[in-house]
């Protein structure tokens, strides 16, 4: 009889349900629905028109105008900041921000990471501590600074800055990587008879690209997603596409919630498709099978 | 081809504080086209060396010469020589073949045409068998299949030196014991100076035209497979080669005799030892010199009861209680013996090593085939 057990018999792996599982899966249930809701609300936001915008009704007539009115002629004569233009430059403060971290912070990194001196502790720390002190803290020096040597609205000058936020971020993650890394791999290459640059570039560099990918990532998040460096230290030629957001809540004029939302979602894009697009480096693994266990 | 000469080599790791002495003052001498081997326990100190030849650590103070040349300051990639490490290091984002060409293409082991690295590549992966795995990735091999890509890379090209940092020690028994046997075989190994480093005292013994046993940074005895084997230096070297271990008894030089244990049953002194009458002395009897004569006394030899008789394929390890004292022994099992009977033993005076009384590890008492070279140096 079906009937013989009144409990059915599991199959291997499978559990019964328990009050603790169900509650917290609907806690996770929750706070996923929690930390969605500003999300969905923006753009919710960036579909209603001029009237509906500051309505909290769910009812409304969606329209994807506010899209066009950000990227059109019209938004900058409402601004005076041409969005497009600071979504370029964006693009080219981030992007170069990136590259010079990169540049310099894979050598050194794979010098913190290979090489134990005096004071290199130290060193790692020091570079950490950029992060520490909030940007504020800086900033106004920064200013002054940058207005006496010529740099202030500048893209060199927003990449030279945005190199502070992206450099450590790239040292600290690509230096665990290196750490990593098997050193007997670049001692079989010096012996192969390459020179401790091309031991660098041929064994040791390949194998930390998900690591390269992972800190590229993060770092351009990281620049493109800052505020006061850009507003501060840079006006209508260097501007971020951060800044140019916000003057759609127009200063002291009218505040035009609905384009300003537009704006983000335009904005938020680009770290996006960028995150995509090298998923699939970002997964770790290339290093099994080179030495044992 | 070149001769290894290594002075007084000192390394240490960590800070001042809690230093390791990884390598305390080796020095030794290797002839040209040697096959020395050094053999010690993990933590001994025999990376260390191999790397310090290979350049690829920077040693403390001593001096490295290969071929005559002093080498202490020169980079790795000028000192041609070759290495299979412990870990294999092959390049996981290369191909076999891209791994054996390696070497051969980076213009520093010599010019090399497309044509020749495919004949040279060809030849090693046909004497080493691994011919059908020119493009598998280093992931997609096994263990022994790792070591023999780890070889060929060795092999591929020429080099001065031939450093092997255990290269077996990763694959089973019996692929071991093949492997052994196929190293012995290559003619390049026959031709080439070769640093070997082992924990294997049979691949050492098998191997090796000489054998240094290395203990915490120090060689503790150089010398060939025949003297270590006969004439160990010290209670470290008799103990570190052969299985089952060495038996080391506490004893007293009586006339003639060593009374052994609770002094109920003795040896003979070996013509050479150097030792007198009234001396306490410690005693070394390998399990294979060990003869059971029978199962009833005459008079002579050595008396007990065996508590446990195991085989072991070919040969039988007993365990021999002699009025408190163990004894292992290994017999053929012809004998015939079985766990509770009676056994008689005898051994041959040369078989017996008396090493100075005291705890820890301590000196033969006779004669040691030191080398004249460890001699100079020290």
């Amino acid at each position: 009889m079906a009937l013989k057990s009144s409990k059915r018999e599991l199959l291997p792996g499978q559990k019964r349900l328990s009050i603790g599982s169900v509650a917290a899966d609907a806690g996770l249930l929750f706070w996923f629905l929690f930390s969605l809701f500003p999300i969905a609300w923006m753009v919710l936001l960036a579909l209603k028109n001029a009237e509906q915008q500051t309505t909290t009704y769910f009812q409304f007539s969606p329209t994807w105008s506010n899209f066009a009115t950000v990227l059109s002629d019209k938004g900058t004569e409402m601004t005076s900041v041409d969005f497009k233009a600071s979504l370029l430059t964006s693009l080219i403060n981030c992007g170069g921000a990136v590259i010079v971290s990169l540049v310099i912070g894979i050598p050194a990194a794979y010098a913190a990471g290979r090489w134990q001196y005096r004071g290199s502790n130290d060193l790692m720390f020091q570079m950490l501590s950029f992060r520490f002190a909030p940007e504020l803290m800086v900033i106004v020096p920064l200013f002054v600074i940058y207005n006496q040597i010529g740099l202030f609205d500048t893209k060199v000058g927003m990449i030279w800055v945005l190199q502070l936020v992206t450099m450590p971020l790239v040292v600290w993650i690509l230096r665990s990587y290196f750490q990593d890394l098997p050193e007997d791999l670049e001692q079989a290459a010096l012996l192969d008879g390459y020179t401790r640059r091309r031991a660098f570039l041929m064994v040791a560099l390949p194998m930390v690209r998900p690591g390269i990918a992972a800190a590229a990532l993060l770092a351009f998040i990281f620049a493109w997603n800052n505020y006061v460096f850009p507003l501060i230290l840079a006006d209508t030629n260097a501007g971020t596409v951060t800044v140019a957001i916000t003057k759609f809540l127009g200063g002291g004029g009218q505040a035009y919630y609905n384009l300003t939302a537009a704006a983000a979602i335009i904005a938020a894009l680009p770290p996006l498709i960028l995150a995509l697009t090298i998923q699939r480096y970002l997964v770790r693994g290339l290093s099994f099978g080179a030495v044992k266990a | 081809m070149a001769t290894v000469t290594i002075s007084d080599l000192h390394k240490a790791f960590g800070k001042t504080s809690n230093k390791i002495r990884a390598v305390d003052g080796v020095s030794v001498d290797i002839a040209n086209g040697e096959f020395f081997v050094i053999l010690g326990p993990s933590g001994a100190g025999k990376t260390t060396t191999l790397k310090s030849v290979a350049g690829l650590i920077d040693i403390d103070a001593g001096t490295v010469n290969i071929g005559g040349i002093d080498v202490t300051n020169v980079e790795p990639y000028h000192r041609n020589v070759a290495m299979a490490f412990e870990s294999y290091a092959l390049y996981p984002q290369k191909t076999v073949s891209e791994n054996l060409a390696s070497p051969l293409k980076s213009g520093r082991t010599g010019k090399y045409s497309e044509s020749e690295q495919k004949q040279r590549i060809d030849q090693v992966t046909t004497t080493l068998g691994i011919n059908q795995l020119l493009n598998r990735f280093p992931r997609e091999l096994s263990n022994g299949q790792r070591q023999r890509v780890a070889l060929g890379r060795v092999l591929v090209r020429p080099a001065d030196i031939y450093l092997l940092d255990e290269p077996l020690s990763h694959l089973d028994a019996k692929l071991r014991a093949a492997m052994r046997a196929e190293l012995k075989q290559l003619g390049a190994m026959s031709d080439t100076t070769t640093l070997y480093v082992t924990h294997d005292y049979q691949e050492a013994l098998a191997l090796g035209d000489r054998i240094a046993v290395m203990r915490e940074g120090r060689l503790v005895q150089i010398g060939t497979p025949q003297e270590i084997w006969r004439r160990p230096a010290d209670t470290f070297v008799a103990r570190a080669l052969g299985q089952p271990e060495i038996n080391i008894l506490d004893g007293v030089v009586d006339d003639g005799r060593i009374r052994l244990g609770d002094g109920s049953f003795d040896v003979p002194v070996p013509a050479d030892a150097r030792c007198s009458r009234g001396d306490r002395v410690r005693v070394g009897l390998r399990p294979c010199d060990i003869h059971v004569v029978g199962k009833h006394s005459n008079g002579s030899g050595m008396q007990g009861r065996v508590v446990l008789a195991e085989r072991l394929g070919r040969n039988i390890e007993l365990t021999v209680d002699l009025s408190g004292s163990q004894l292992i022994v290994l017999t053929s099992g012809r004998e015939g013996v079985a766990e509770g009977e009676h056994v008689v033993m005898t051994i041959a005076d040369s078989d017996v090593h008396v090493f100075g009384a005291g705890e820890g590890d301590t000196p033969r008492l006779g004669p040691v085939a030191r080398e004249s070279t460890l001699e100079a140096a020290q």
